[in-house]
């Protein structure tokens, strides 16, 4: 039975069986590409980004950045580019109608179908995008890096990624993770889009999201679940590692906070815009894909700075909500509150003068002081799992170091073709 | 008045040990189901000060308004200020070495 995607389209992995595969490449001229390219040639062969095919042409990315929909009318938020410049375009014999071979990590990742190469204003499409234009924000520096020339065509896959230990049992593909969820009998499942270590505040995030998902379902068994989605891709300085990141998401169902019943762990690969509202948009038809049915949204999701307001992003998706397929679940902060004694939601307290609000990064300041963090706050079983991976796999630090950027092993691996 | 930002120095054992050493153990205040912390603060200039000069550091503007991520050795830097003078308005001294 088909599997049906963001806007009402089959989903369908362009992947090519290795035999087929090292016979097509044959003679191909191949483009070695950056890792923000490899995520995205993932995400659109494994049918993260469906319904697209390939990279986006002339006309899908100004419909992109003028109505926010693709060409043919599907909502789509942000546009997906193969950027290159003059001097590689001519070396390369790039051109409308040539299919050239991308590469990554020095080995055969994907086929290109060149069909088009063109210009855009990169200024204009960061205003479109992300309502700003200021090279301070990393959506639009990320813009501006991109080279002069874009090019659009059709992807196929020719050798599958390898994920590398510890992220293997987390990289479920749409098709796969569909599988699974009619496995576990679930009829609704709520995405958390993370890319922190939870403490109890995003817990608690979750648990809400969960009670308003089961509404008015029956409750004699398990169904509804809680997807945990870690967005991996490029990594700042200070960021937690990403080892750290999904293993401690996981352990929160592994000790029992969760349970197989209503909690999976699992990852895509996305370097994020930091668009604000515009990202909101992307993450819902990314998790409509995956085969959620619900998505938490909280303040300023996926925002930066003040470029964004609190609510914006509920705004957009309001606006569009007819042509989506996940609902938003929408959540106010998680506090602690000491005279409840518990944590709580700022909507349920009325005890506003005791209220002491955390956030991440004031948990990840905790945890660089070196002090262990309440129960309450922290599960001691995360603490130990950010500390062990630490050791394990930040050279010391739980946090992003340049000898963590210098030395890490990649998340994934493209081998060559013949292993 | 003006707007004053807090940066929180965790306090874990070999701090809270220091403290008492100095007879400064009662500036301790608890947060978040019994952590200890003091708390000095920045205001506006100080907080772009702080801001420029350790760019890791983060002011935290959608939740605690507070100043985080600053490097452990900063922190035990300012912490150490707090000590030697005694209080927690030190952070003028603080910063004239930078």
């Amino acid at each position: 039975m088909a599997e049906i995607g963001h806007g009402g389209k089959e989903i369908v992995e362009r992947i090519m069986e290795p035999a087929e595969a090292a016979e097509k490449i044959k003679g191909l001229t191949a483009i070695p590409i950056r890792s923000q390219l490899a995520n995205e040639v993932i995400g659109i062969t494994y049918g993260f980004f469906s319904p697209l095919q390939g990279f986006m042409g002339k006309a899908d990315v100004d419909s992109v950045c003028k109505n926010m929909t693709l060409a043919d009318g599907t909502v789509w938020s942000i546009p997906i580019l193969l950027d290159l410049s003059d001097a590689e375009i001519s070396e390369y014999g790039v051109k409308e109608g040539v299919t050239v071979l991308l590469t990554y990590q020095d080995n055969p990742m994907a086929i290109l179908e060149v069909e088009e190469i063109f210009e855009y204003d990169k200024k204009a499409m960061c205003q479109a995008v992300l309502g700003t234009d200021e090279e301070k924000h990393p959506g639009c520096a990320r813009t501006y890096e991109y080279k002069d020339k874009f090019v659009g065509g059709k992807l196929t896959l020719v050798n599958r990624p390898k994920i590398n230990a510890p992220f293997e049992p987390y990289f479920i593909p749409p098709l796969e993770m569909r599988k699974r969820f009619k496995e576990k009998g679930w009829e609704r499942i709520v995405a958390h889009q993370t890319r922190n270590v939870p403490h109890t505040g995003h817990e608690w995030l979750c648990k809400g999201a969960w009670f308003q998902s089961y509404a008015e379902l029956p409750i004699e068994k398990p169904l509804v679940g809680v997807l945990i989605n870690a967005i991996i891709g490029s990594k700042r300085k200070g960021d937690y590692i990403d080892e750290a990141i999904i293993l401690t998401h996981d352990e929160l169902r592994k000790s029992g906070y969760f349970g197989d019943h209503n909690h999976l762990t699992s990852l895509t690969f996305w370097d994020m815009r930091y668009a604000g509202p515009k990202e909101a948009i992307f993450h819902s038809m990314l998790r409509t894909n995956l085969g959620l049915t619900h998505h938490m949204f909280g303040r300023d999701h996926a925002g930066v700075g003040d470029y964004y307001g609190t609510y914006e992003a509920h705004h957009l998706l309001a606006g569009v909500q007819d042509k989506l397929s996940v609902t938003p679940v929408y959540s106010m902060n998680w506090l602690y509150c000491p005279h409840c004694g518990e944590i709580t939601s700022e909507g349920l307290c009325d005890h506003k003068d005791e209220q002491q609000k955390f956030s991440g990064t004031l948990i990840r300041s905790i945890v660089m002081d070196g002090v262990k963090p309440p129960r309450l706050i922290f599960r001691p079983e995360v603490f130990d799992l950010v500390m062990e991976c630490a050791e394990k796999y930040g050279f010391g630090s739980p946090f992003v170091t340049d000898e963590y950027l210098e030395k890490r092993t990649p998340v994934f691996s493209i081998l060559p073709m013949s292993a | 008045m003006a707007e004053k930002y807090p940066i929180n120095l965790w306090v874990n054992e070999e701090r809270y040990e220091k403290l008492q050493k100095a007879g400064l153990a009662e500036m301790c205040e608890e947060m978040l189901a019994g952590m200890k912390v003091i708390r000095v603060y920045a205001d506006d200039n100080q907080k772009d000060k702080i801001l420029q000069v350790f760019p890791t550091a983060k002011f935290d503007a959608s939740t605690t308004k507070s100043i985080e991520l600053l490097p452990k050795a900063v922190k035990d830097k300012i912490f150490d200020k707090v000590i030697e003078k005694q209080t927690i308005d030190m952070m003028d001294d603080f910063l004239s070495a930078y």
